[in-house]
């Protein structure tokens, strides 16, 4: 049982700090972001290569894996400075099929045989599921307090402020492409980084593991979850990653709910299950009211 | 040989053109990118392998499948789309997102109802091949071409020389405006959907009639490539959508007849895309004035 | 009076269009400058010139000696240069104190080094509250920006401007489309301005406020000066009357 649920969770951190990271470029930057999955393996595969090829230690080749990430995703922001929301949408489904095309195709990257990778070691003891399981989780941590100091930083001012209108951001100083390009170089560096944990915890990786219906999945996390927060990816990444597992009698029908999942996810409550203006946090804060009102409290 | 390979190029081209027809007049008149519009491709092609097997007349499969997911598209927006965009101050992404879960659903819904088999249309002509000299082309390559042609020509039609399309035309220019001039612009948007949808739907029975195979996952390429057509000819842009189609239907034979790069087929739409909008970010013609 | 910005040769065309075909003007320090000229005279364009949204296509702007024709947007408000925009453009998703705290932080935006500054710091909040008093607009503090009404808003754009502490405030058509009441309070902010020996620079299409506010008003037609001088030298000019109401039908 134990085993079981170090499995699952070691999935569901993993993409956990992929929607966070989505959630940065989509929510709090406002970018149209569908190819998220090609940064995810650019992550996997760079930090495959750099263990099994060049030996390189697991932990600095995640490092290194982000840096590469991060690069290629300041030049996406740079491409973004030019494109306007629907033509970059399109651009970056692009980049996805362009990656996944890539991936299937050279060498370097195993063809389409995809590449195996034996699993590194953590002081002697060769890393499992429970070590992947703990050390995803710690960065989600340690992300999480970063992201919180970003909203109340002047970079996160800067952010909303580009969000809800750019020309006026500018009007008091917000240089709006240095901050856009930025935040891609952020969320797609820690894509790249859940991807080299990735690819070093299943072993085995292929091109079709990074393909669009990902970006799709994990788009799905964050507008489901609740877009612009931090509880939204985390709770969308948890359900989407355990519903299947639970619902497992019900496989056939997979698609068929998640379909209808997201369209009326999207059609009815936008803001998604736990986002900012969603139903039930409202409720939750109506309800706060009143009973602090009950208790004599100051009314605002 | 060139010339034939030419000849391929326009048929796969022109049959593109149609795909991602729907698209364009959707995104004319709404400003999305509807995804789904692959899913009525995907519909299309089951309804008419469904009227075409129970009645033999190919014509009728046609006129079904086009009127039912025309009007099925009417639904949509009056139940999805429609209701997503009047919702003040949205992402961009909110409204593709709807229209990925659409796709979804109708393929998961097609493969539940018909089956994840393989379906044959087994439409031939009494002469398979027509030799023009040193070209030859499939008779049912003709049919699709010729067909292609007219529902273009009928959209020209429809879109410049009728009331209706004129409405079109001013909803998609400015939808405020035309509403304050008296146009009907509900009916223009439905008429987007119901043009939109059923051309997709056609150009479905095309693909089953030419690969004579049709599958649950028939929507998926098209899904995105149809996007990057109507992106590279320029959002919302009829015109530059036939253009598109043909460029892409080109570069698709060329690049894999001639050369050996290591992109897949289906991808060629996105790299030329790409490479356009670096040069030229708003397309190839430009976007029509949407804010 | 001294010298504040100077405008020489100012020329924006946009293809084929002339918006602005060679202009000459002083900014003076104190001095409330207002700009009117019927529509498409190019006001709104000499703004965003001035402001860094457009590029000029010729000419020089030189502000306290500084040449500073063609820089962006942004560096232009660090310059001090604050404007606000015929438009309203509030920071919809965030509360009356939050839009103007926004805008506190015009030398915070640097890049990477903002992220290690906490915004609302009690002196960043208390500086903004000081402007919302100002502006009358204590009471909307918590509301929504998306929740307020236009007349508040111009207000909340002029609580932005004053909050950068600017060394120029540009107001674009602050009493558009404002029931009479909130004209007259909007023109009691920007008196009260006045009086705090503010640099000011005002579009307005409401003439007789405009002839109230301003010690000077230049008037432009067709991208080009007509006048320039105060308001009753202005007011009596046989060009601006022209432009303004025509040339008499011969019917």
């Amino acid at each position: 049982m134990g085993a079981y649920v170090y499995s699952i969770g070691a999935t569901a951190a993993i993409f956990i700090l992929l929607a966070l990271s989505l959630n940065i470029i989509t929510g709090y930057a406002g970018q149209a972001m569908m190819g998220h999955a090609a940064f995810f393996g650019l992550g996997a595969y760079t930090a495959a290569i750099l263990t099994q090829t060049y030996g390189v230690n697991f932990f600095a080749a995640l490092l290194l894996s982000m840096l590469v990430t991060g690069a290629c995703g300041a030049l996406l922001g740079l491409i973004s400075l030019r494109l306007q929301a629907d033509f970059l949408a399109i651009t970056t489904i692009g980049i996805n099929f362009v990656m996944v095309a890539l991936f299937n195709n050279l060498s370097i990257t195993g063809g389409s045989l995809g590449l195996t990778i034996v699993k590194p070691t953590l002081f002697g003891v060769k890393m499992g599921n429970r070590q992947f399981f703990w050390l995803t989780l710690i960065l989600i941590v340690v992300l999480c307090l970063l992201i919180v100091k970003m909203r109340r930083s002047w970079f996160g001012m800067a952010l909303a402020s580009i969000n809800n209108d750019a020309g006026a951001a500018r009007s008091f100083g917000i240089d709006v492409s240095r901050y856009q390009i930025l935040t891609f170089i952020i969320g797609t560096a820690i894509a790249g980084l859940a991807g080299g944990i990735y690819s070093h915890r299943m072993g085995y990786i292929c091109s079709s593991d990074f393909a669009f219906v990902i970006s799709i999945q994990i788009l799905s996390m964050v507008v489901i979850g609740g877009i612009g927060t931090i509880r939204g990816p985390i709770l969308g990444a948890l359900l989407l990653t355990f519903l299947p597992e639970v619902l497992r009698f019900a496989d056939d029908y997979r698609s068929l709910v998640y379909g209808a999942l997201l369209v009326l996810m999207v059609r009815f409550m936008p803001s998604g299950l736990i986002g900012d203006n969603s139903p039930l946090v409202i409720g939750c804060k109506k309800l706060k009211g009143k009973l602090f009102a009950k208790k004599g409290g100051q009314k605002a | 040989m060139f010339l034939q390979q030419v000849i391929n190029s326009l048929m796969i081209g022109s049959l593109y053109a149609l795909t991602a027809m729907g698209a364009t007049l959707i995104y004319g008149i709404l400003g999305i990118l509807d995804i789904a519009n692959a899913g009525a491709y995907l519909l299309g092609a089951y309804v008419g392998y469904y009227v075409y097997h129970a009645t033999g007349q190919l014509i009728l499969a046609f006129l079904v499948a086009m009127t039912a997911i025309g009007l099925f598209g009417v639904i949509l927006h009056r139940a999805v789309y429609g209701p997503i965009l009047a919702k003040p101050r949205m992402l961009s992404i909110i409204p593709l997102v709807a229209a990925v879960g659409l796709f979804t659903l109708s393929s998961d819904a097609v493969r539940l109802l018909c089956g994840a088999g393989t379906k044959a249309y087994n439409f031939r002509f009494s002469t398979d091949v027509l030799h023009l000299g040193s070209v030859s082309i499939q008779t049912t390559w003709v049919l699709i071409f010729a067909l292609t042609a007219l529902l273009l020509a009928v959209l020209w039609f429809i879109l410049n020389k009728t009331k209706m399309g004129l409405a079109w035309r001013a909803t998609a220019e400015d939808p405020d405006i035309a509403k304050a001039c008296g146009v009907n612009t509900n009916s223009a948007m439905a008429l987007s959907y119901v043009l939109g949808y059923g051309f997709a739907a056609a150009a479905g029975i095309m693909t089953g009639i030419l690969y004579n195979s049709i599958t649950p996952a028939l929507g998926e390429v098209p899904s995105y490539k149809m996007l990057a057509i109507i992106v590279l000819g320029g959002l919302g842009n009829p015109l530059g959508t036939v253009v598109a189609g043909l460029i892409i239907g080109f570069a698709e034979v060329m690049l894999s007849t001639y050369t050996q790069i290591p992109i897949p087929k289906d991808a060629i739409a996105f790299v030329v895309l790409i490479i356009v909008l670096l040069i030229k970010p708003a397309g190839l013609f430009g976007q029509r004035n949407k804010v | 009076m001294k010298e504040l910005m100077r405008i020489e040769g100012l020329k924006m065309y946009f293809g084929g269009l002339k918006a602005i075909d060679g202009l000459d003007l002083t900014i003076n320090q104190e001095e409330t400058l207002g700009i009117i000229g019927p529509n498409g005279a190019g006001k709104t364009t000499l703004f965003n010139a001035i402001c860094g949204v457009y590029k000029p296509t010729d000419g020089k702007i030189t502000l306290k000696g500084q040449e500073v024709q063609g820089l962006p947007a942004q560096e232009m408000a660090r310059k001090g240069i604050a404007r606000t925009f015929q438009i309203s453009k509030p920071l919809a998703d965030l509360s009356i104190l939050d839009n103007v705290i926004a805008a506190a932080g015009v030398h915070e935006y640097t890049g990477m080094r903002s992220y290690f500054r906490k915004s609302h710091t009690p002196e960043v909040v208390a500086k903004a509250e000081a402007v919302l008093e100002e502006t009358g607009l204590r009471e909307l503090r918590d509301k929504k920006a998306s929740d307020v009404s236009l007349g508040y808003l111009r207000r909340l754009e002029i609580a932005r401007v004053l909050v950068t502490d600017p060394e120029l405030i540009m107001l674009d058509e602050p009493c558009a489309g404002l029931s009479n009441f909130a004209i007259n309070e909007v023109t009691e902010l920007v008196m009260k301005l006045k009086a705090q020996k503010k640099s000011i620079v005002l579009i307005e299409h409401n003439l007789p406020i405009t002839m109230k506010v301003c010690d000077r008003i230049m008037v432009l037609s067709y991208g080009k000066k007509i006048a320039e001088g105060t308001p009753e030298v202005v007011k009596n000019d046989k060009q601006v009357i022209e432009a303004y109401l025509g040339e008499e039908d011969e019917e």
